[in-house]
């Protein structure tokens, strides 16, 4: 039975497998808007990653660089030179520090680029599997990890990142960050494991997955090839929400000593010390903020169309 | 279901403890002292102090002066806020948190369901588009920008309402629910429409309509129930963050809720606040995900406990 | 299909955007640039004072609150034997009408008016010893009782001491330090037996120990009318010490029928001008005249409202829409004034407050003097200021003209080629003797700060100086405020942490006493006993310029010992709407509210009150 089972796993594996895949990037690939998210995310993740070296080669400056001339120490606004008239040189400007804005903002790309990417891996994969495994197995085993899921939501989670840096932080910027995605990893599966769960148990009383249980297709098997990939619709969109979430969560952080440490900055971080100063220098608001809200709005696109393409509904259609 | 809700609800009273130990040990772990200041106290004010709020007690009679408290529902004096118990301070600040987060999830619930559903409905249509894209920049724009930014337009520019400060049923309460809305808004748009479009496609919607039942009925009575599940998930525990405070909004809008108080009391090392508040926050998270899995089997008549 | 679909989305997208920048930009133009005044100018109908006073209050009991806030608002509640002046900060009386010292400055006497409380009962000494034996009780745990901890006796009885007296003789057993004060040794019986363990105690061994009593505290009313301090050394400073406070009397009859409670709407007894009406937490506080104050015909105010908010943001924003008339202390975000500061409601003052950096003087490539110093001539100060935009720049530890006659020294000028050279010879150079950035250790270096926005961009303003000037990049550490004092307390920092002082009292002392060990620790690790012998010299000086100028020497060995990083001195700064008179910018933004009043004719907001 059990040599049976295994056998006709490893028969059709590889082949559902590049059938999903091949497919999904197909109809990925034909979807314009996703297309067009693709590209974009992909210039600013390329402009992050090569866009600091490249100011610091034409107008000398980067994110940290204060000048050392007190007249020039004071917020521009975009492309404008101190004297009022018209200048390349700052394309978004200055902070109240005199530092260039854009090398900031690029900077502060890879940071959040980073984090929000990273977290909402590390949620979307505990919460699937425990949620999936809730949802899936039902009974003593669901109670008891729902009840546990309930009692992390109601620890208050400020304790639990000050007490992590308390005995772990303050050691080196790599283990600062590893300890950032935890605490950020750590808060956001939750919701995302109810969310897996409840879509779990409606699925499986559906009539496919019963025929499979009938046909004696064991349960890892259930969850990975029938109830995931069913399930993936909102468990997608929930993770795109997650990203925006994760990255505004690194700022709060900040404000605890977790999160990037001064003077590197994040989107989130720019734009919360841009919004104390919106009625004043609005660019320092703006800059970050429409950089963010572009490059999430296109992951957002990006990830609508991987959830139509995912969808097994509209592979039969 | 009636033994399953009655079980549910023995077992919150042994998960308030638990949470409540887990935070103590927290706390305790947590370095600093309610009482440290920019200038370090002198050793014998240190002792008075200690001696005062019982400190200097082994653990064991701290931790179960804790648990009796809790047991008891009566937390104690707060240490920051000497002379007013921890009580007292739910009692005042629960109704603001609470009127705030059920008036913002109500219209977040109205607005976002009905957008979702307009947009599954017309997938890929402007109506669609534009509605997601809202909804994106509503989860996008976090609330302590679009707060500020409602203000400076509202309050600042044109004077039509107030800027801040609580004044109970009133004009002041329209930008905090607005802004504190925003995301769950966006979030429950969003669920919806995904949960639609996914029922939209099932058999018994297809049999549904070939039935012959008005679009209306089908949405209405059929697709909503079964498309609203992911948005049910969500409720729960956004229901009960909305209830204990949000601790953005009530700082933008001078509010007096509970949120701000927590995140003070964090900071403060504020013990019997923290255990006070933590505690009635995990039974309005016990109590609602309960709900939740009591409205799943409404939602979806095949779901059984 | 698909593709016509998308551009419709995007430019929903563009479409939103646009709204929205197009909005703020819209609200960020529409300031009113022609009007003296910022924001909205509406006077109320009659005498409504609205203030922002920061955090919601701790407590309202005189020495039970530590907190500036609070006792911004406990100046309107209890009155001091002294005010603070509301133009200077320096005492003026109050229900004190005079005060005297005998020669060495040891004993204190002050005359009282005749007041009353608010329920009618009168206010004499005994309302004043009661009070500060109740402060000073270890019952009350009050965390400001050091304050009074040079009245004989007080400290011993605040730490729950006894005295040793003779089994025989019945004599009291002296301080072999301090003659004129008894012995204080551990209540607790184990550490006393081991403390007298030691050969230099051993005259107080087999005595018969008594529990330090209130009544041993040094604090006397001679008549009603009289009350006396005596001190167990010189303290010249006393008139300006009992404006703080903890020594502000509170009302026995109230305290002893209601417990902590008496603070209550209903239950509260005062000495000032206003009483409580409404307490809401977190909401609101109001306060209403108090018809038996003994200056009530001078009262203008009705109703003074005290609001707490604790978001810069809204405060400058319920300040804009004309809701509030005045904020406390610090309100303006330092990006916002250069923008505000040509309104006339912007009010400043220098501030009996510094901010300096601390070094760690026991760890590290701070531990060498030279490195210290060179640290602190490569910043230039002036530089510092200009960008943080309100404050002065200083060299030195005590803020600079804020104690006239006080001849501040000087600390190390901008220098870097001092500084390197300075390096040079802590031995950070090559093979040819040339300083060599790369040999310092800057990676064993931090500067440690708690989470907030001017800490922030000072620290890293001072970073970029340091790669400027020197060559070498310290890395910041931001922390949340309680684990930061217990890392800097603890000495558990790399290098360097921020530290502030706002002064308790308009005497250089405050400043100077942070780097006494036994005042309470300064986080750098350093003392030094000839530091701590020249101020206990300064305050055994009657003349005040002899004084000062013992003080000044302590402060130049301070200086060249450099322990601390004086970086500038803050100035106060808040907004008032033109028709609140009464309210003067002074170095402590203490506000006798019994002056306020609202102008209604706006003739004369523009005058000079």
């Amino acid at each position: 039975m059990a040599a049976r089972s295994t056998s006709a796993a490893s028969a059709d594996v590889p082949v559902a497998g590049t059938s999903l895949w091949k497919d999904a990037f197909r109809r990925l690939r034909r979807n314009r808007l996703a297309v067009f998210g693709f590209v974009v995310v992909c210039i600013i993740v390329l402009a992050s990653a090569v866009g600091p070296f490249i100011i610091e080669h034409t107008t000398g400056f980067t994110y940290d660089y204060i000048p050392t001339d007190p007249a020039l120490v004071t917020s521009l606004p975009p492309f404008t030179a101190p004297d009022g008239s018209f200048s390349w040189v700052h394309p978004m400007g200055t902070d109240d520090a005199g530092r260039d804005i854009l090398a900031r903002v690029l900077l502060g790309g890879r940071i959040s680029l980073m984090v929000g990417v990273i977290s909402t891996l590390v949620s979307l994969v505990i919460g699937l599997a425990v949620g999936a495994t809730a949802g899936y197995v039902g009974g003593k085993v669901d109670e008891a990890i729902m009840r546990a899921v309930d009692v992390l939501y109601s620890i208050p989670y400020m304790m639990v990142v000050i007490v992590l840096l308390a005995f772990f932080g303050g050691r080196s910027p790599i283990g600062q960050l590893v300890l950032l995605f935890v605490a950020l990893g750590a808060v956001s599966w939750l919701t995302m494991a109810r969310i897996v769960r409840g879509q779990v148990m409606s699925l499986k009383a559906q009539e496919f997955v019963l025929a499979a249980r009938a046909t004696g297709v064991p349960a890892s098997k259930i969850i990975l090839r029938h109830l995931v990939p069913n399930a993936l619709g909102p468990v997608v969109v929930y993770a795109t929400l997650t990203i925006p979430s994760v990255m505004l969560l690194e700022s709060f952080l900040s404000f605890l000593g977790l999160g990037v440490q001064a003077p590197l900055a994040s989107w989130g971080s720019l734009a919360a010390d841009g919004i104390q100063n919106l009625a004043v220098f609005p660019w320092q608001l703006i800059c970050p903020g429409l950089t963010m809200a572009v490059t999430l709005f296109s992951l957002n696109f990006l990830g609508d169309g991987l959830r139509d393409a995912l969808d097994p509904q509209m592979r039969k259609g | 279901m009636g033994r399953f809700i009655l079980r549910r609800l023995i077992v919150i009273g042994p998960m308030l403890l638990v949470v409540v130990s887990l935070t103590w040990g927290l706390i305790r772990l947590a370095p600093g002292n309610f009482y440290s200041g920019e200038k370090k106290l002198p050793a014998a004010i240190e002792k008075n102090i200690r001696e005062k709020y019982g400190l200097d007690k082994p653990w064991y009679v701290q931790y179960g002066r804790m648990l009796a408290n809790t047991v008891r529902g009566d937390f104690g004096e707060s240490l920051k806020y000497p002379g007013t118990s921890v009580n007292s301070i739910l009692a005042a600040t629960l109704p603001v948190s609470a009127t705030l987060g059920v008036l913002a999830y109500l219209l977040a619930l109205v607005v976002g369901v009905t957008a979702g559903t307009i947009a599954a409905l017309r997938q890929n249509s402007t109506a669609d588009y534009a509605s997601m894209a809202a909804a994106m920049l509503g989860i996008s724009m976090p609330n302590f920008v679009l707060g500020p930014t409602l203000v400076l337009l509202f309050a600042l520019t044109w004077y039509w309402l107030p800027p801040a400060r609580w004044e109970g049923f009133s004009t002041h309460l329209i930008l905090p629910v607005l802004t504190l809305s925003a995301v769950y808004m966006a979030y429950i748009a969003r669920l919806t429409r995904s949960g639609m479009l996914e029922v939209l496609r099932s058999n018994y919607i297809r049999t549904a309509r070939a039935k012959g039942l008005s679009e209306r009925e089908v949405v209405v009575r059929h697709a909503l129930r079964g498309g609203l599940l992911p948005v049910v998930s969500f409720s729960g525990p956004a229901l009960a963050f909305l209830i204990s405070g949000t601790v953005v909004v009530e700082r933008i809008f001078a509010l007096p809720g509970l949120g701000n108080y927590f995140i003070n009391a964090n900071l403060n090392r504020d013990e019997p606040l923290i255990i006070g508040i933590v505690a009635f926050m995990s039974i309005a998270v016990l109590v609602f995900n309960l709900i939740v899995d009591v409205a799943y089997a409404f939602f979806d008549p095949r779901i059984r406990y | 299909m698909r593709h016509k679909a998308g551009h419709r989305a995007l430019a929903a997208c563009r479409a939103l955007a646009a709204t929205l920048a197009l909005a703020m930009a819209a609200a960020c133009t529409s300031g009113s640039a022609d009007s003296p005044y910022f924001g909205k100018v509406s006077p109320p109908a009659g005498q409504e004072m609205r203030y922002i006073s920061g955090s919601e209050p701790e407590s309202l009991d005189p020495p039970v609150s530590s907190s500036q806030p609070d006792a911004r608002i406990m100046m309107a509640l209890f009155d001091g034997l002294t005010e603070y002046d509301p133009k200077t900060g320096q005492p003026i009386p109050a229900l004190a009408t005079t005060w005297e010292a005998n020669d060495d400055n040891s004993v204190f006497t002050f005359h009282l008016r005749d007041a009353k409380w608010s329920d009618g009962a009168p206010i004499t000494a005994d309302d004043f010893v009661y009070s500060i034996r109740r402060g000073l009780s270890p019952a009350l745990a009050s965390r400001t009782a050091y304050m009074a901890y040079d009245i004989s006796n007080a400290q011993a009885y605040n730490e729950g001491a006894v005295f040793a007296r003779d089994r025989v003789s019945g004599a009291w057993v002296m301080d072999p330090v301090n003659t004129a004060v008894r012995l204080a040794l551990p209540g607790d019986e184990a550490t006393r037996t081991k403390a007298l363990s030691a050969p230099a105690l051993a005259f107080a061994r087999d005595k018969e120990y008594v529990p330090v009593r209130p009544e041993d505290v040094g604090v006397d009313a001679v008549d009603a009318h009289t009350l006396r301090f005596r001190l167990r050394q010189p303290v010249p400073f006393v008139p300006k010490l009992v404006s703080h406070q903890f020594f502000r009397a509170v009302p026995r009859q109230a305290v002893e029928r209601y417990g902590d409670q008496w603070t209550r709407p209903g239950k509260i007894v005062v000495s000032g001008a206003f009483i409580i009406d409404v307490w809401r937490p977190y909401d609101v506080l109001i306060l209403k005249r108090n018809p038996s104050y003994y200056d009530a015909g001078m009262v203008r105010l009705d109703t003074l409202i005290f609001y707490p908010v604790e978001d810069l943001t809204t405060m400058m924003n319920l300040y804009k829409a004309g809701e509030v008339y005045a904020t406390f202390n610090h309100t303006v975000p330092s990006s916002w004034v250069g923008q505000v500061k040509r309104y006339k409601d912007y009010m400043d003052a220098p501030e009996l407050a510094t901010e300096s950096f601390v070094f760690n003087t026991t760890k590290g490539p701070t531990m060498d003097v030279r490195v210290r110093h060179a640290l602190n001539m490569a910043i230039d100060k002036e530089a510092l200021a200009r960008f943080r935009r309100t404050v002065k720049p200083t060299t030195s530890s005590v803020p600079l003209n804020m104690f006239p006659g006080y001849p501040s020294p000087q600390g190390d000028p901008f220098d870097p080629a001092r500084a390197k050279a300075l390096l040079v010879e802590a031995g950070f150079r090559d093979a040819s003797g040339q300083y060599d950035p790369s040999r310092f250790p800057a990676t064993e270096m931090e500067i440690a700060y708690n989470t907030s926005e001017s800490n922030r961009s000072t620290a890293e303003f001072i970073q970029a100086q340091w790669k400027q000037n020197l060559g070498i990049t310290v890395s910041l550490r931001n922390m949340e405020f309680r684990t930061f004092l217990q890392t800097r307390s603890r000495l558990e920092y790399r290098g360097i942490a921020r530290s502030g002082w706002i002064g308790d009292y308009m005497d250089p002392f405050t400043f100077l006493s942070l780097y006494v060990v036994e005042g309470g620790d300064n986080g750098s690790g350093w003392s030094d006993e000839r530091f701590v012998a020249l101020l206990n010299r300064a305050n055994r000086q009657h003349d005040p310029n002899e004084r000062y100028r013992l003080l000044a020497e302590a402060e130049k060995l301070l200086l060249d010992a450099q322990p601390t990083l004086p970086l500038y001195n803050n100035a106060t700064n808040y907004l008032k709407k033109p028709f609140v008179k009464g309210m003067w910018a002074n170095p402590v933004t203490m506000h006798a509210w019994k002056f306020v009043y609202i102008e209604h004719d706006p003739a004369k907001w523009d005058q000079v009150d």
